[in-house]
């Protein structure tokens, strides 16, 4: 739950989701599930001559599956917590499988 | 993902505590589709989901040439995020300290 | 029927007169008509003079134009009732005509004396009869219309053959009520005129003409017609005009009815045979009522008969509409169709009223209480459901969602339940240097909040070394005039062979000298790190679990119990922690001491400030020992070294600096500033046994002695022990010697890169524990630098100029000079 709960922290922030088929859709995350599936708002492809299709699209939802990256903003990230949070995690994980 | 060593109650008992011993530092990413990134690690899961900030990502696209034929080179892509999710399904691996 | 169709009662009507002349006897309850004998005495053939036909009933289609083109009873909603004239006089012609049949009801009984009595003298009897009535407080009342008596109404219709003689005396007592001045001065001229005019069927006839005329406003007050006054009447009434004493006594009741004749007419003109029974015949009225009309209009005389009619046409259609909203008397007046709306109304109301009732049978059912109670469930399920971070042993639930928790608290996120115990986790990060924003936002924020700490120590302590300033003039002296001397001693650093060697092996850090350990060790270290970093993070998870505290005289075992329990488990996670940092290790087992390389990971100086939370004082002491110690062996000293040739050191180094003057120094320095001279003099001892060239040439380890050195003379200032002191001044002193090689070479890079802020504090530092012979030293070894500031200052801009000027005259003051001095 990581990730989704970082996710959550991220909603109405711009970020970049990029696809494994090398689109990238710059939007506004609106939401986020603990399949990382992603919904985004008034997007934007990134290089929009390449891939017209999704022009005229305003909002997305995105399978988890599909992401490659998400690129982020870096000033809404608290990495000490990121990574303690990250420990955390692992504690637990390792703990679930003892 | 890893499989337990059931009992060692080591501090490095799983393949991902390795991987948490790179938190913080710089890590390099092997992708697949020809991706590698070079950045520091500030989150994994068990899926091998990462974030990384201050990430370079390399990318070989095979091009072949049209005037020599058959001839391929190997064209490199840099890119830079200032912060990066990474989905582990395209991880391949994770390796402490980026060689530079 | 139409208006004139009315009027062909009027031959009864005056048989009836005779025995009831004036509306007063109409209005008697008891005075009922004698239909029998109006019809004995009249028929309608003998009486009726043709007249009607007469009138010209040519436009009477306008009618609806003038009065409201609605011509039936129901009115059209958005036209509003009020505007509707003719569906009011519709009304209140059934009410005529229901007041007629109540009449002829009563009349048997009870009318027969006053009619007699009326004959002999017809004259005064209008205003004795009529008049007086209405002065009678209850006389009102009698005259409210018996409600029952309406439902008869729907017979009226058979009953017309009889219409005009048994109802006529009942119209008045309808319509009295409505009077306005005007109608009753008009009905008194009218019964002023009937003495004149035969009482008896054969005097009708004889006058007929008049009679016709006359009869309507006597007998129907009310609604004198507007053609008849005009073409009939008229000319008689005005000479009654003034014949009308009893006008006064009659304004009491038109104050509340004037002006319902009007509406009347205009009834019969268009529908005048309305049998459908009003049920308050007297309402009409105040729905014409024109409310400024009212007032003027009561007293109006005579001419005002015709305004009666010519009002409700033409003018009282906006003012009636105003009216029946405003006027409180409508609301007990209302008329058929308005108490149809207001019944609809009352049963939207009532039956608005049963939902209500329906939805509230179960108020009350739960008290606040209980409610609250509920809510609480209902709070705690979605507490768990989402897990609630406060909550005490709920760690997995925690753990599940931390990251989002921890971070809604830290950037102001909603908070489950403000103020709650989570906020220690927030503090942890909250506080927490270095490691927020990442790294960009790392640099611009890192060492200028220490370096602004720092800077104003040294400067509270210049300042206050200023406030007793020792022999100045001698510095001035030694400054200026024995440059030769400083040269003199310049060249003694090359001499010194043991700072060469030490030099040697730490000047040119390799790669794998940046991370100090070797790659195995290297494995070690981060586990090291992890492993500190889960102690902490249970340590942090104990610290919310402490007990409440305990209370004096509360001595609650249980509640001892936990403490004891908390204290022992702190304690052993205490002692794992200082295990995992490995503090203890002995030094010189390995190359690299571990808590040195610990120290040499990013996050391992990061946890440095968490670790201080929890460790104790003495812990603390060991800690600064150990990094004083090694002070020229942490991986910040070793690299902060300028090469010869390098002006700026590589960004990853600088961004080192900077988190480790973030996390580690700051914390450091909380601490010292609550240590004592022994302490700090110990340390400064300590320093004499490294290598002090290195570590003065670094700016972390410039730091740390201007941190030792403005500490010890704060603690002076604030008074100490002189044992202490004393020995203070002869490590310092040792210390100086040992420096004073190095100073000429303690500033980085150029006077242009102007990165030399923290050696101006240092020197400060230094200049304000200086004996004078030793501030002359000190002048004499940075004096180039000053002057080399002073000449490139006067190159900037006026603000980059004083900013260099100053941190040079933070030095130059603490040895009691200024830059000005040097201009």
């Amino acid at each position: 739950m990581l990730f989704f709960s970082f996710f959550k922290t991220l909603v109405d922030h711009e970020v970049t989701v990029e696809l494994k088929n090398d689109i990238q859709i710059k939007g506004t995350l609106k939401s986020v599930d603990q399949y990382l599936n992603i919904k985004l708002d008034d997007i934007q492809v990134v290089e929009e001559l390449k891939y017209p299709h999704l022009s005229s699209v305003k909002n997305v939802f995105i399978r988890g599956s599909v992401v490659r990256y998400v690129h982020l903003p870096g000033g809404a990230v608290d990495t000490a917590l990121l990574e303690d949070a990250t420990r955390r995690e692992a504690a637990q994980q390792a703990q679930k499988t003892k | 993902m890893a499989d337990v060593d059931d009992g060692a109650a080591a501090p490095v008992s799983e393949p991902l505590d390795l991987v948490r011993l790179c938190l913080d530092e710089v890590v390099f990413v092997k992708l697949r589709g020809d991706r590698e990134l070079k950045g520091r690690l500030h989150a994994y899961d068990s899926h091998c989901n990462l974030v990384l900030g201050d990430v370079e990502e390399t990318v070989y696209v095979v091009e072949e040439d049209e005037d020599e034929d058959g001839d391929e080179t190997v064209k490199t892509i840099h890119k830079k995020s200032e912060m990066l999710f990474v989905r582990g399904d395209s991880v391949v691996l994770i390796s402490p300290q980026g060689q530079s | 029927m139409s208006f004139f169709g009315f009027d062909s009662t009027l031959p009864r009507d005056r048989g009836h007169n005779t025995r009831a002349p004036g509306f007063s006897q109409a209005a008697d309850p008891f005075a009922g008509p004698r239909p029998e004998d109006d019809d004995d005495a009249l028929d309608f053939e003998d009486t009726y003079d043709g007249l009607g036909d007469q009138l010209d009933e040519t436009d009477d289609v306008f009618n609806d134009d003038t009065f409201g083109d609605d011509a039936g009873p129901v009115t059209k909603k958005p036209v509003g009732k009020d505007f509707d004239f003719f569906g009011q006089t519709a009304k209140v012609s059934d009410a005529i005509n229901e007041e007629q049949l109540r009449f002829s009801r009563q009349a048997p009984s009870s009318r027969g004396p006053p009619t007699t009595s009326t004959f002999p003298q017809p004259l005064p009897k209008p205003a004795r009869t009529g008049y007086e009535r209405y002065k009678e407080p209850d006389y009102v009342p009698d005259m409210q219309v018996d409600a029952n008596l309406w439902g008869v109404a729907p017979k009226q219709p058979a009953q017309a053959p009889a219409f005009g003689s048994p109802m006529n005396p009942g119209i008045p007592s309808g319509g009295r009520k409505m009077m306005s001045l005007e109608e009753v001065e008009a009905s008194m001229r009218a019964q002023a005129k009937k003495p004149a005019q035969p009482q008896h069927p054969v005097q009708q006839q004889q006058s007929a003409p008049q009679q016709y005329s006359q009869t309507p406003q006597q007998q129907y007050q009310d609604y004198p017609p507007q053609q008849q006054q005009q073409q009939f009447s008229q000319p008689q009434q005005l000479p009654f005009q003034s014949s009308g004493p009893p006008r006064e006594e009659a304004r009491p009741a038109h104050v509340g009815h004037p002006h319902q004749p009007v509406q009347i007419m205009q009834r019969s003109q268009p529908t005048p045979n309305q049998p459908i029974a009003p049920t308050a015949p007297s309402q009409p009225t105040q729905i014409l009522q024109n409310p400024n009309r009212y007032s003027a209009e009561q007293h109006r005389s005579a001419p005002a008969v015709q305004h009666p009619v010519q009002h409700p046409g033409h003018q009282s259609r906006p003012s009636g509409s105003r009216h029946i909203i405003t006027h409180p008397q409508q609301l007990a007046n209302l008329s058929d169709e308005e108490r149809a709306a207001f019944l609809m109304e009352d049963a939207k109301r009532a039956k608005r009223n049963h939902k209500i009732f329906l939805l509230s049978k179960d108020n009350g059912l739960m008290t606040p209480q209980d409610k609250n109670f509920i809510t609480r469930i209902q709070l705690q399920q979605l507490v768990t459901a989402t897990g609630n971070p406060n909550e005490h042993g709920s760690d997995p639930s925690l753990s599940e969602d931390f990251y989002y928790q921890v971070h809604n608290q830290i950037r102001g996120g909603p908070r489950q339940h403000p103020g709650q115990p989570l906020s220690n986790f927030a503090q942890t990060y909250l506080f927490q240097t270095g490691g927020r924003h990442g790294g960009l936002r790392r640099q611009a924020r890192g060492g200028d909040n220490h370096m602004q700490r720092m800077e104003q120590q040294v400067q509270r302590a210049v300042e206050a070394a200023k406030n007793k300033p020792k022999n100045k003039q001698l510095v001035i002296e030694g400054s200026l005039g024995k440059i030769s001397f400083s040269n003199a001693k310049t060249p003694k650093p090359l001499l010194n062979i043991k700072r060469a060697d030490s030099a040697a092996d730490t000047h040119r850090p390799s790669k794998a000298h940046q991370v100090g350990v070797s790659g195995s060790d290297r494995k070690t270290v981060l586990t090291d790190i992890e492993n500190v970093y889960s102690t902490l993070m249970q340590l942090e998870d104990h610290e919310r679990l402490m007990p409440p505290p305990l209370e004096n005289d509360d001595i609650n075992p249980e509640l001892a119990g936990f403490h004891i329990d908390w204290r022992e488990k702190e304690e052993k996670l205490n002692r794992k922690l200082w295990r995992d940092l490995k503090v203890h290790e002995p030094i010189g087992a390995t190359t690299t001491h571990p808590f040195i390389a610990f120290l040499s990971f990013s996050k391992g100086k990061k946890c440095i400030p968490r670790v201080f939370r929890h460790i104790t004082q003495e812990q603390r002491t060991t800690i600064l020992t150990m990094i004083v110690i090694h002070l020229d062996q942490l991986d910040v000293v070793r690299q902060g070294l300028l090469q010869p040739g390098e002006v700026q050191l590589n960004s990853a180094t600088r961004e080192n600096i900077e988190l480790f003057s973030l996390a580690v120094m700051h914390t450091l320095f909380g601490y010292l500033n609550e240590a004592g001279l022994d302490i700090v003099t110990g340390l400064l001892g300590l320093i004499l046994n490294i290598n002090i060239d290195v570590i003065a040439r670094t700016r972390i380890g410039v730091s740390m002695l201007t941190m030792l050195l403005s500490r010890a003379e704060l603690i002076k200032q604030a008074g100490s022990n002189e044992r202490e002191w004393d020995q203070w001044v002869g490590i310092y002193n040792a210390f100086f010697d040992a420096l004073e090689p190095t100073l000429p070479n303690i500033f980085p890079g150029t006077v242009n890169t102007g990165e030399d802020v923290y050696v101006w504090q240092f020197l400060a530092a230094i200049g304000i524990g200086a004996s004078p012979e030793q501030q002359q030293r000190l002048v004499m070894a940075v004096k180039d630098r000053v002057m080399e500031t002073v000449a490139h200052a006067k190159t900037l801009p006026t603000a980059m100029s004083s900013q260099r000027l100053a941190n040079v005259n933070l030095f130059m003051r603490s040895i009691g000079l200024d830059v000005e001095l040097l201009a």
